[in-house]
């Protein structure tokens, strides 16, 4: 099936470079189609209006931080107890520091708050969105959480992020320290 | 968009719709009502009446610390990390102490704290406890005035004397 | 005033010849995140021209607890915990899901008990959530005395949970490969004198709430979204068949044991009202409570003795892959989408698809228009539960 959807896609979306990706055990796990980035749009229109995989609602779109890129996966599935009914597309996103992918919010508006969020937690932004925020996070805040190099901010308006009174080092540390007295008396004693 | 319909009603739509507004009401209150002699109350006059809570239910842990064997399973179940358990060998030619299922203890415990600020009541901890020294107990009214105050030492000989309330045989 | 998404048409204040003098401006009001009817903390900026809602923009966040971040450094087990914590109101559901995840890519085999059990406990549980709606629901338009029936009932499910999982709210009861604890038959045949009483109490809360006309004339033909919308939006559940649109997953794609039992998915149909108005959204839920208790009774003359915990491996590993996995939840379609990498430990990537923050997002849509206490029972009708939405 999926197969068949990337070569459907291929003939009618020129560049869009669909590869699908199957996996060896489909009762375990998804397989899904990788298009092309710039893309992204056209094929998105495609799948929606065309009459043989009439894919009319985005369900979720989910990031992805494998450290050297970053993915970005859509899940469009449509109602049709006839047609095919689900699909994970899936683009890549190598440029961490100016992240940009176009929005599919002219399609589907259900991804208003879906790509905020995508924006919010791992700092790719979509172009042609008419609200480009963040939604969880605080409005200043800095860094972007699902990133696997993150480090939390030490302050935020003027509250410590990790209060040492909070962090139980104390107690982390309690053998530590009991070894560090241990040693001292030791050497008290010779 | 919220469409408010508007026509003019005739005279029978109009007293149709006044009886059933009142008949609907009066149904309703009817019902109500009925609370009044008919329902027992399901109110417990707390704190005079305590409820009973059942056999598993999952109040403030308590760890039996003579029974411990200090295989920190619990510190690493706890998805938290609310456990932090330091333990060291035994002396050289001590006695080696036997747990009430058997299990020999061949470390000396030196610190079991439980932070219950931080404690999500999952009991993650205690089914994985092979001597079933950590338990839920029954108490929930343990609020405290500090967070502080809220981390618990298991080896504290106050928190010991909890043992014979709360372990059974 | 930066960008903003301007759904629809912003009301157009009315003009007539004595007020063309009076310049009025919109008065934004914040539906603050403190608030008895929000059902969280959701804050929304209300843009009104004096009782009409011209904007609404929801700003959520305020419950963020970033799970998704620290799922990444927890053992597949202790994820669990964070699960139930998401829609906290439906716990069970969202335990059940995650597991089944797991399960799909372990491969595992639950034993049948564990799996009736499982389907037993989440209607349970889904009928819990639907009362807790329809209390809540009945207290935002002013009925008071609903919610405190609603309680009464959802007690006793609470009561049931917390004999056999040791939690009321937050159970930690459906493990990977089965459950953690057993029902024993004293247990089942309180469930099902519950289920006695609890059709009584349908039948009562339906002439007590659902034919009142007050109870009509707030909700009929108020905040009505479409089949199509609800389609646009990625709205499922309630929502979706509240609109007219028949589609449940539980039939249309069946998981766990859902094929075997014989029960309806019901539809708003417009009996009173419009479809995808809030009193067919409503009354969804409430004939959902009776089918839910239809499966149960059929679970229960299914049950038989048997394991409750299919083998699982103790250290648990994981191949490589990912899995989207979806089920019905009493607020709409939940799924999983878990990407793990060779012989992991804990998931490399656990993001959630929570039906509210979906439903949040048809607020803008909805709103214009709406007299403010309208827009209070469009928000209390789509039943979201900010635990969900913000994570």
């Amino acid at each position: 099936m999926h197969k068949e959807l990337s070569d459907l896609i291929n003939r009618n979306v020129t560049g869009a470079n669909a590869v699908a990706y199957l996996t060896a055990d489909a009762k375990k796990f998804d397989s899904s189609i990788t298009v092309e980035t710039s893309h992204i749009y056209k094929v998105v229109e495609f799948l929606k209006t065309n009459k043989t995989t009439s894919f009319n609602s985005l369900h979720c779109i989910s990031g992805v931080d494998y450290t050297d890129y970053m993915e970005v996966c859509y899940m469009l599935t449509n109602y049709d107890p006839s047609a095919v009914r689900n699909l994970t597309l899936k683009v890549r996103v190598t440029d961490r520091v100016n992240a940009a992918i176009d929005s599919v919010v002219g399609q589907f508006v259900s991804a208003d708050f879906l790509e905020r969020e995508v924006y919010d937690m791992f700092g790719i932004k979509f172009n042609n969105h008419p609200d480009m925020r963040r939604i969880l996070c605080p409005d200043d805040w800095e860094g972007f959480p699902l990133r696997k190099d993150y480090v939390a901010q030490k302050d935020y308006n003027g509250m410590t992020v990790y209060p040492d009174n909070k962090m139980n080092m104390e107690d982390r540390e309690f053998i530590v320290r009991q070894n560090m007295i241990k040693k001292a008396q030791a050497e008290k004693a010779q | 968009m919220n469409t408010q319909v508007h026509h003019t009603s005739s005279v029978k739509e109009y007293f149709g719709g006044l009886w059933d507004g009142i008949y609907s009401s009066l149904k309703g209150m009817w019902i109500t009502f009925r609370y009044v002699w008919a329902v027992a109350p399901v109110s417990i006059e707390y704190p005079e009446v305590r409820e009973v809570l059942p056999e598993r239910a999952r109040m403030r842990l308590f760890n039996d610390a003579l029974n411990c064997i200090s295989c920190t399973q619990c510190a690493m179940a706890c998805p938290v990390d609310c456990i932090y358990i330091a333990s060291e060998k035994l002396p050289e030619g001590s006695e080696i102490k036997k747990t009430s299922n058997g299990q020999a203890i061949r470390l000396h415990l030196t610190q079991f704290t439980i932070d219950t600020a931080l404690c999500c009541y999952c009991g993650l901890c205690t089914t994985v406890c092979p001597t079933e020294c950590l338990t839920h107990s029954h108490d929930y009214e343990f609020s405290a005035y500090t967070i502080d105050s809220m981390k618990y030492d298991y080896l504290a000989p106050d928190i010991v004397a909890w043992r014979d309330r709360i372990v059974k045989a | 005033m930066q960008t903003r998404w301007d759904v629809g048409e912003p009301h157009k204040p009315t003009i007539n010849t004595r007020t063309e003098q009076l310049k009025s401006d919109l008065l934004t009001l914040n539906m603050g995140p403190q608030h008895p009817a929000t059902h969280g903390v959701l804050r929304i900026e209300i843009w009104t021209d004096s009782e009409i809602v011209a904007h609404a923009i929801p700003h959520i966040g305020y419950l963020h607890r970033c799970m998704e971040k620290h799922c990444e450094n927890l053992d597949f087990r202790g994820v669990i915990p964070f699960v139930d914590r998401l829609d906290y109101l439906a716990s069970m559901n969202m335990e059940w899901n995650y597991a089944m995840t797991i399960e799909k890519m372990l491969g595992t085999e639950v034993p049948r008990r564990a799996e009736l059990l499982r389907i037993l406990t989440c209607e349970l549980q889904r009928i819990a959530s639907h009362l807790m709606a329809f209390g809540t629901y009945a207290i935002d338009l002013g009925a008071f005395s609903p919610f405190l029936y609603a309680f009464d009932y959802r007690e006793k499910i609470l009561r049931l949970f917390e004999e056999v999982s040791g939690a009321r709210l937050l159970y930690n009861y459906i493990w990977i490969g089965g459950l953690w604890n057993d029902w024993s038959p004293e247990q089942i045949s309180r469930v099902t004198a519950f289920c006695d009483d609890m059709e009584e109490e349908a039948k009562k809360y339906h002439e007590l709430l659902s034919m009142n006309k007050i109870f009509i004339a707030r909700t009929a033909h108020v905040g009505v979204m479409s089949v199509q919308d609800c389609i646009d939006f990625g709205a499922t559940g309630p929502i979706l068949r509240g609109a007219g649109m028949k589609w449940d997953l539980r039939k249309n794609e069946p998981y766990s044991l859902y094929s075997e039992f014989d029960f309806d998915v019901p539809v708003g149909t417009g009996e009173v009202g419009e479809p995808g108005d809030c009193w067919n959204r409503y009354i969804v839920r409430m004939r959902e409570v009776v089918e839910s208790i239809k499966i149960i009774r059929q679970v229960i003359e299914k049950l038989e003795p048997g394991s409750i915990m299919g083998k699982v491996p103790k250290v648990m590993k994981l191949p490589e892959g990912e899995v989207y996995f979806r089920s019905e939840c009493p607020r709409g379609e939940l799924a999983f989408h878990l990407v793990t990498k060779q012989d992991s430990k804990e998931p490399f990537r656990l993001k959630v698809r929570s039906p509210c923050f979906t439903h949040t997002s048809m607020l803008p849509r909805v709103a214009p228009g709406q007299m403010i206490a309208d827009f209070v029972a469009t928000v209390g009708s789509i039943d979201i539960v900010l635990g969900e939405i913000d994570r």
